[in-house]
């Protein structure tokens, strides 16, 4: 699939989304893990201290009896220095052992249960060492040794040895806990980071791809652009040589159409010579020997003769005038143009000023409405243009009302567009498109004219990168629209007639 | 009428029948009855003029229609103005086209005068007779 700009962008977000969020994660795991080591650290300390708190109650307690069992066998009030000792520790002692156990997060029933048995044998400590104070020794002695001290110090160490057990047992858990957590951090950190490393390589080769998609949507632009510009070229070319192709055949034709005629009307000439000495003699013959004259020798000497030679003469001068503006307008299409700015304003002031004279012989008005946008062309291409369409529009004036012809002119998005409008006889709508053919005229054919003009008026406006345009209603008026490119275009100047 | 005239030969190389019968008629209504030796084409004309033949010191007037099927009348002329010793010799080019650009290229090349033939019978007829007054008053240089 090729990867569009959309696709990319929303992958690429989602990619990134997905690597921070596996960052973010290991991030937590790592803040997790850190508290459970602190956590652990905690157990590790406070079992150290139920050990320790033990020791000292088990030592507490063994110096207590040991002072005892001085006491008892010496006597000597020396003895009882461990024991007193002993008895105001403890109370001391025990309830912080209390304290760490709960800390540590073992029962509060075995603590309970030593503090008992620890007030049981303090209690058996005092009264022998009561009796051995009122000097009964022997009731002393045989309270120990009904084994009944012995026992609860028996209860004693087995309980202490309990709550070690247990707090040893809570460690290992709790280090065991640390290690799982801390391996499953690991794992964890590990699949964050091989999914991070997975973005990553994903992102870059998502990013290689759409980077080489882009590179070769650009050089298949690119390569599109050189074909266009090549095909254009190349179109260009051949249009070129069509139209020269056409201007020489238009230039030939007409060079070669022009031969004979002069000699139709070299010879027509040649026939009027001949026909004068004809008459010459028809008029010798009427006068000495009338009777050799018939009305036919007559009649063809002096009326069909000259009418024959006059229509020769009359068609051949026609076909001279088409041939020669065949001739001008192939050799206008073979003119190099000359761009340069042109003040329209000024121009078609210009061009009315030359026609003055048929203006005023027509009583009609020129005028120019508003100002005229100046462009950049060949000036005597659009003196040609406008010249033939004026001079139109006065020789097809209606004569019923005043002629009013008004030129006006805009322009936008790099064209200039110029209307040559006019009140005349106005032209028939079948016509709009005929009538810039060559030798195509029309309405009433009360004017002299070869039907040349617009043809050559379109030509030109073509040449130009332009062209013209007639709306007209029969009776009211016409319009041409002549639009021209503001300033010349890269083509300026080849044949497109 | 000077003498010298009288002696020139008119060398016209014209591939129309027509045009060189119509030249000839009113060159004589003109009142010029020198030689005219009418070839219809370019490669006739150049033999006469310029091949093993040739005749040696003779005054020429050429005659010359740009439009011929063999060659062009600008290939004639620059054959005639390369030649040492006919280059002398006047040059009237006569054809249908008034092209500014082709009669300026004749003149470039050495033609003396050029006329347009016009369709019109009248101005053409009288282009030729003023052409025979023209060949009446000019001085053809005498052979070397």
């Amino acid at each position: 699939m090729p990867l569009n700009k959309a696709v990319f962008g929303r992958a690429m977000l989602l990619l990134t989304a997905v690597g921070f969020a596996a960052l973010l994660g290991l991030g937590a795991g790592l803040v997790w893990l850190v508290d459970e080591a602190r956590g652990y650290a905690t157990g590790v300390a406070a079992t150290q201290e139920v050990r320790v708190k033990l020791s000292q109650a088990l030592s507490l307690l063994q110096d207590a009896e040991t002072g005892q069992r001085g006491y008892l066998l010496t006597g000597q009030e020396q003895y009882l220095g461990p024991y007193q000792d002993a008895t105001t520790a403890l109370p001391k002692v025990l309830p912080l052992l209390a304290e760490q156990v709960i800390r540590d997060g073992g029962r509060p029933g075995p603590v309970q249960a030593l503090q008992d048995l620890a007030e049981r044998k303090l209690a058996e400590l005092r009264e022998t060492l009561a009796l051995a104070e009122a000097g009964d020794r022997e009731a002393a002695i045989n309270r120990v040794r009904r084994g009944e001290g012995k026992e609860v110090m028996d209860s004693i160490r087995e309980t202490l040895a309990g709550i070690e057990s247990r707090s040893t047992t809570r460690l290992a858990e709790r280090s065991q806990g640390l290690h799982r957590s801390s391996r499953a951090l690991l794992l964890g950190a590990a699949g964050a980071l091989g999914l991070v490393a997975i973005v990553a390589v994903g992102s870059a080769g998502l990013a290689f791809r759409y980077a080489g998609d882009l590179e070769r949507a650009r050089l298949e632009v690119e390569a599109a652009n050189a074909g266009l510009e090549e095909r254009v070229a190349e179109r260009t070319a051949l249009l070129q040589a069509a139209n020269e192709e056409v201007q020489r055949f238009a230039y030939i034709v007409s060079h070669d159409l022009r031969a004979p005629l002069v000699n139709v009307m070299g010879f027509t000439a040649e026939l009027e010579v001949a026909v004068a000495a004809l008459d010459a003699l028809l008029r010798e013959a009427e006068a000495e020997a009338p009777h050799l004259v018939t009305d036919a020798a007559r009649e063809a000497v002096t009326a069909d003769i000259p009418e024959a030679i006059g229509f020769i003469r009359s068609s051949t001068e026609r076909m001279d005038r088409l041939i020669s503006a065949i001739l001008r307008l192939s050799r206008e299409g073979r003119r190099a143009l000359a761009p340069e700015p042109v003040a329209m304003g000024a121009l078609i002031a210009g061009i009315a000023d030359s026609l003055r004279h048929q203006l005023a012989e027509a009583g009609a008005e020129l005028t120019i409405e508003g100002s005229l946008p100046d462009i950049v062309t060949d000036r005597t291409a659009l003196e040609q243009i406008f010249g033939n369409l004026i001079d139109n529009a006065v020789k097809y004036l209606d004569p019923a009302r005043p002629g009013r012809i008004t030129v006006t002119g805009r322009a936008a998005r790099g064209l200039a567009s110029f209307d040559v409008a006019d009140n005349g006889r106005g032209i028939a709508p079948r016509d709009h498109g005929r009538i810039f053919e060559l030798f195509r005229r029309s309405g009433a054919q009360d004017r002299p004219g070869e039907g040349i003009g617009l043809a050559h008026v379109r030509a030109l406006a073509r040449r130009l990168g332009g062209n013209v345009e007639c709306d007209s209603t029969p009776g009211q008026g016409s319009v041409f629209r002549v639009t021209l490119p503001l300033a010349p275009l890269p083509s300026f100047g080849e044949n497109t007639a | 009428m000077n003498t010298a005239a009288h002696a020139v030969t008119i060398v016209m190389i014209e591939d129309d029948e027509g045009h060189a019968r119509l030249i000839e008629k009113n060159l004589k209504r003109a009142g010029l009855f020198n030689e005219v030796r009418h070839f219809a084409s370019g490669t006739a004309a150049l033999h006469h003029l310029l091949g093993p033949g040739r005749k040696q010191h003779r005054p020429l007037l050429v005659l010359l229609d740009l439009n011929l099927p063999d060659m062009s009348g600008t290939e004639i002329l620059t054959q005639l103005k390369d030649d040492p010793e006919l280059r002398l010799a006047p040059v009237i080019v006569l054809t249908t086209t008034d092209d500014e650009r082709e009669i300026r290229r004749c003149y470039d090349l050495g033609c003396n005068v050029y006329i347009t033939k016009p369709v019109n019978y009248e101005t053409f007829a009288q282009a030729v007779r003023q052409l025979g007054l023209f060949l009446a008053v000019i001085q053809v240089p005498p052979a070397p």
